[in-house]
């Protein structure tokens, strides 16, 4: 004889199980826009070739400052190039130099930053060093080192770190200082271990979040600073096709033809705010008491 | 205080030191040599190196830094490469439009900002305060050039209301000064604008949910004496701080903004310099703005006793 269990009813009602996106988009809703936004962004730069686009460099001096038509989507500039494709290939430049000085100044900042925190008695030489840096207001510093090189994107990359690098630095340091007079880390010194594993184990994983929203910060002012060196004449080489030298070179028209200006314009203003926008939202997240704060 | 007030001043020049020294070092290190361009295409390698040595350019590095350092303490910036002309006087004639620019916006970005972020604070979580937030972030992406082109094709080019470019001294009257300032003013108070208006609102909602601002209200002190008497005067320091830092943007973004108005002051001084590769004049600008950072801040610091009397050094 067998007994075999009644069939339980289903008291509960099955729990819906939302998407992991939707949830992510309902409680970070900034978040999510900024990332939206940037992966259109991030989309036509990977793709620019084939959304349509032509040699952004090709002279067509037969076509020279056509208003935006079927052909030409947002007109062409003065030496006939299509400004679309330009548009189009210079999200490139924009978005490399945000991410390479983002990563670069984060990296080269940090070092810094701990060398600072844990090395005594080079802590006041280097924060000297790092407070006279600051007090150049960046985008000079950052013109002040493009006069010495040639225009050339990896210069810029190079250029807008140095001025961006001491306020990472600045930061790391801080929260190093903290750090170290938490318990678990005089514990783990108490316990014998060693700086470099302290450094690596308990003391770097804490900076991940405030360098990510610190980071993301200045990407943003990078590509601004790209845009501003390039328009004045101080940053990618007039061949590059980035948005600073599309308006750098719509600048002498742009009373009759703004539209070679207004393009890059709003290209450029759209990505700054989706990272800004992706800055707040991470900021708000990983990092409750600044947010708080501002 | 006193003595606060001077170690505070005697800190500032490391700081300075380190400044000149990058600085010079730009100069140093800079491609071209200034005997071989002053000598000219005929010189010989005798005359070259003469002209070097009447210049003192074969000292050594240390020794070119404290001359060099020397001529700057007693106001002597060099002379440009490319006018022939002293750079302290190329700034002198240079200066007027951009100290005018930038205390223009410093005011009008104040009169805006505060008021916002006050407002922003006390209707805290309401349409209001998610508008200036919204504008707040706006103010961070939108380029100053951006917004630049953007006024002068709605106000000057469509509207016709005001003048699309240049600048005019004050001394050839109030209007003709102020009609040529205020787009310019607009577009670079935007980043400003915001920056203001956020750590306003930050720090007012913190004082707001004080102990003593509830004993105010207790008492029946009117909300606005509340706000701008009791709130705003304890939100004063954090405020002040970010005004002073704030000083980087705006002097950052007036080069931009003398490039789209064609305003003829330091901004535009330091692009042509670029173009022209005229290492003395990028030298002395930097420097002057560097100098002016730092003097704004220091400013800054010895004011937090008048804003909080409880600071006491």
């Amino acid at each position: 004889m067998s007994v075999t269990s009644p069939a339980l009813p289903d008291v509960l009602p099955p729990i819906r199980r939302r998407g992991r996106l939707r949830t992510l988009i309902r409680r970070n809703p900034t978040i999510a826009m900024g990332a939206a936004l940037l992966g259109v962004v991030v989309f036509i730069a990977i793709f620019a070739p084939w959304l349509g686009t032509v040699d952004p460099t090709a002279l067509a001096p037969a076509k020279r400052i056509r208003p935006p038509s079927e052909i030409y989507w947002f007109g062409t500039d003065m030496l006939g190039r299509d400004v679309y494709s330009r548009v189009m290939f210079g999200a490139r430049v924009s978005l490399i130099v945000g991410f390479a000085v983002a990563l670069l100044s984060s990296a080269i900042g940090t070092f810094i930053g701990v060398v600072s925190g844990y090395v005594r008695w080079l802590d006041s030489v280097i924060m000297r060093v790092m407070d006279g840096l600051m007090s150049i207001p960046p985008i000079l510093l950052a013109i002040a080192l493009m006069a010495l090189t040639r225009g050339s994107v990896q210069n810029v990359i190079i250029a807008i770190s140095v001025a961006e690098t001491p306020r990472v630095a600045r930061l790391i340091r801080g929260v190093v200082l903290s750090l170290r007079e938490q318990p678990y880390v005089e514990a783990a010194i108490a316990s014998g271990t060693r700086v470099p594993k302290i450094i690596w184990r308990h003391i770097l994983p804490n900076t991940i979040a405030p360098l990510t929203v610190q980071a993301t910060y200045i990407c943003a002012s990078a590509m601004i600073t790209e845009a501003i060196l390039s328009f004045i004449g101080a940053g990618t080489p007039p061949t590059v096709p980035s948005w600073g030298n599309i308006m750098a070179e719509g600048r002498a028209l742009w009373q009759v033809k703004p539209y070679i200006v207004f393009f890059p314009a709003v290209f450029l203003s759209v990505t700054v705010l989706a990272v800004n926008l992706l800055g707040d939202g991470l900021r708000d997240a990983l990092d409750p008491r600044l947010a708080k704060r501002l | 205080m006193l003595a606060y007030a001077v170690r505070r001043i005697l800190a500032t020049i490391p700081v300075m030191l380190i400044v000149a020294l990058f600085v010079f070092s730009l100069l140093y290190i800079a491609p071209g040599d200034p005997a071989a361009i002053i000598a000219g295409d005929q010189a010989s390698v005798a005359d070259v190196e003469r002209i070097r040595a009447s210049l003192g350019l074969d000292q050594p590095f240390v020794v070119r830094f404290g001359g060099w350092l020397w001529r700057i303490l007693h106001g002597d910036l060099g002379t440009s490469i490319f006018t022939n002309l002293p750079v302290t006087q190329m700034i002198a004639q240079r200066i007027e439009p951009t100290l005018s620019l930038m205390i223009a916006t410093l005011i009008f970005s104040l009169v805006c900002a505060i008021p916002m972020g006050v407002i922003a604070a006390w209707k805290h979580g309401t349409w209001i305060d998610r508008g200036v937030m919204i504008l707040a972030v706006f103010g961070f992406s939108v380029p100053v050039f951006v917004v630049g082109y953007l006024l002068a094709y709605v106000f000057a080019l469509q509207l016709n209301w005001l003048p699309v470019q240049g600048f005019t001294p004050l001394s050839r009257g109030f209007w003709p000064f102020l009609s040529n300032l205020i787009l310019p003013t607009l577009a670079l108070g935007g980043v400003y604008i915001a920056l203001i208006a956020r750590i306003t609102r930050a720090t007012m909602m913190e004082v707001l949910s004080q102990d003593y601002i509830r004993t105010a209200r207790a008492k029946g002190v009117g909300q606005h004496a509340i706000l701008f008497v009791h709130a705003l005067k304890n939100a004063a320091v954090p405020i002040v701080t970010v005004v002073g830092l704030g000083v980087a943007l705006l002097i950052g973004g007036a080069v931009v903004t003398e490039s789209v108005f064609a305003i003829p002051g330091l901004g535009r001084l330091t692009v042509d310099a670029i173009l022209r590769r005229d290492y003395p004049v990028i030298q002395g600008v930097v420097l002057l703005f560097s100098f002016m950072y730092v003097l704004v801040n220091l400013a800054v610091d010895l004011l937090y006793t008048l804003f909080d009397p409880r600071i006491r050094y």
